[in-house]
């Protein structure tokens, strides 16, 4: 088989990438040309909320350079995660994106939509079915926790890409995907060795991290060959070394042998790795396994109220000696004027932490003691409206403000109050609810794929 | 006795997905790594002890190949629910840093 050629332009859409890079790279001839555009790094918020967690103009830019290059090359463009976490508005945004910039270019192309996000219904007809399953530490799913979830994606594995790319679409902008189907639904379907597809494609996935010097993103090309990839950098001053790709399985897995995807699991334990040139590493021996089952992973979302935030600084060496037992006593003075407004103490959230001390650790922060001579303090309220988070936040401003203290000199004020306003309302959060996998007899059922001339 | 924070390349923190946060410890050499890997102190009893979890919450795979060390634990919350202190993971590896591998 002859060889055949990917380049990563991005670990991240919208994180950059170096046009010098991107025109070498395009000069190599590659098969295809694809970028991930998600990740559930940032937390649950993005997905919750809808909204990417780069910008537009970020967005705009990355997929510009490559809608244009694929279109004159005739080659696949490919987009998983599209927007972050994959959903509806996200994957929406991304598509509105890419008509603008086909507008704009003169661009013509058919271009599939992929969908990621789950209804409700069906998640519990799986539930109902014992289909779905938690994956690692987080209790099974009921239809209750159904019921109270905001917004469920699926993982697609290479199935949706490989049916869009087979009914002719040459632009893929797909919703929730696992990093490395991305880069694997071209290679599997033209017959190369799943172990060495895998494997590249999870490597490449993250684009410029796997390069020497790193900073920045930037394209990574990668080579299948019958039994070996090559893996080597976009950018002519940048290197690949054995080391940094072999590294690579560590990161962000919680395994570098065993990397599951939705139909079985790449094992790295023969892969031998060697440093062809300077810039260049040749992997070998990757196996897969194929599982009994196809899974694909869940993650979803339910809201946890409306956040306000509130920042303050403390420089009072008796307030910083007895801070844990004066914040107790904060905690007690709100609970008490909440009572007063009516507001009772199940319906919110008050959480103050202390950095200088222990916020970054919490409980695990082994340091006890602070040798800090200032502290910072950042408060923030939870509440299922956002007048009572904002009502209960004045309250503990009030009170962390004004509150004595064994020793206390400073009787004007503990706090350091940076801004004014001082209480931030930063709208709605999120939390992860769903964190499960799902059994599917058709890769294809929960993905549906939109196909648009553009 | 040297700290493992003056014989590691690399020691790091990430979540591995919500729910999970995984610990990388990385060596410049094959002998440092051995020195490390084969020192006993690289448990998860001891692994248990720092981050305050149960040995059976803890996973420690060595990676002879990238002369590596991966740790997995639970994190205390999934990320970024109310109380979390860091969604993404990255600044859980202080406690690493002191650890006292043997001459």
């Amino acid at each position: 088989m002859s060889e055949l050629r990917m380049m990563a332009t991005t670990g991240m859409l919208g994180y950059g990438y170096t046009e010098e890079a991107f025109r070498r790279g395009m000069s190599l001839k590659p098969d295809f040309i694809a970028a991930d555009g998600g990740s559930m790094d940032p937390g649950p918020y993005y997905l919750g909320e809808g909204v990417p967690f780069v910008s537009r103009q970020a967005i705009k830019r990355d997929l510009g350079l490559m809608l244009e290059a694929g279109i004159e090359n005739d080659i696949p463009v490919l987009i998983g995660s599209a927007g972050g976490g994959g959903s509806d508005p996200q994957v929406a945004l991304v598509r509105e994106v890419a008509e603008e910039i086909a507008r704009e270019k003169g661009l013509k192309f058919r271009m599939a939509v992929i969908h990621a996000e789950q209804p409700k219904e069906y998640l519990k007809k799986k539930r109902a079915e014992g289909l779905i399953r938690p994956l690692g530490p987080i209790a099974e799913l009921t239809d209750e926790n159904i019921d109270e979830t905001h917004r469920v994606v699926g993982m697609m594995g290479v199935e949706p890409f490989q049916k869009a790319l087979e009914d002719g679409a040459q632009v893929v902008i797909a919703g929730r995907a696992t990093d490395a189907s991305i880069y694997s639904a071209i290679p599997l379907m033209r017959g190369y060795d799943p172990g060495l597809v895998w494997h590249l494609a999870k490597i490449i996935e993250c684009a410029g991290q796997v390069t020497t010097p790193r900073p920045g993103q930037d394209c990574v090309m990668g080579t299948l060959g019958d039994d070996y990839f090559l893996v080597e950098p976009g950018h002519p001053d940048k290197r690949c070394t054995r080391m940094r790709i072999a590294a690579h399985t560590l990161y962000e897995n919680p395994s570098p042998y065993h990397l599951v995807e939705p139909d079985g699991t790449l094992v790295t334990t023969d892969s031998a790795y060697e440093q062809l040139d300077p810039r260049v590493v040749k992997v070998t021996g990757s196996r897969f396994e194929p599982s009994n089952s196809y899974t694909v992973k869940l993650e979803g979302v339910r809201k946890t109220g409306f956040r306000t935030v509130f920042i303050a600084g403390v420089r009072d060496p008796v307030l910083i000696s007895v801070i844990d037992e004066f914040i107790a006593s904060c905690h007690e003075r709100v609970a008490n004027e909440a009572r007063l407004l009516g507001i009772p103490h199940d319906s919110y959230r008050l959480n103050i932490r202390v950095y200088g001390k222990d916020a970054t650790m919490g409980p695990r922060e082994p340091v006890r003691q602070t040798q800090a001579h200032e502290i910072g303090i950042l408060v923030d309220t939870l509440a299922d409206d956002e007048d009572t988070s904002k009502a209960i936040m004045a309250k503990a401003r009030y009170s962390l403000l004004h509150t004595d203290f064994p020793g206390r000199k400073c009787i004007s004020g503990n706090l350091a109050i940076p801004f004014s306003p001082s209480d931030m309302p930063v709208g709605m959060t999120y939390g992860f609810n769903v964190w499960h996998t799902m059994e599917l007899d058709d890769p294809l059922e929960p993905f549906p794929i939109e196909m648009i001339e553009v | 006795m040297t700290r493992l924070v003056d014989l590691a390349q690399v020691l790091r923190s990430k979540n591995a997905g919500a729910l999970l946060c995984t610990l990388d410890m990385m060596f410049e050499d094959e002998a440092t790594y051995r020195r490390v890997r084969d020192s006993g102190m690289i448990t998860p009893q001891r692994i248990a002890g720092l981050y305050g979890v149960s040995d059976n919450e803890v996973a420690v795979i060595p990676y002879d190949v990238a002369y590596a060390i991966k740790v997995t634990i639970p994190r205390l919350l999934p990320s970024g629910d109310p109380g979390d202190t860091d969604v993404y993971g990255a600044q859980q590896h202080a406690p690493l840093l002191d650890i006292e591998i043997p001459d």
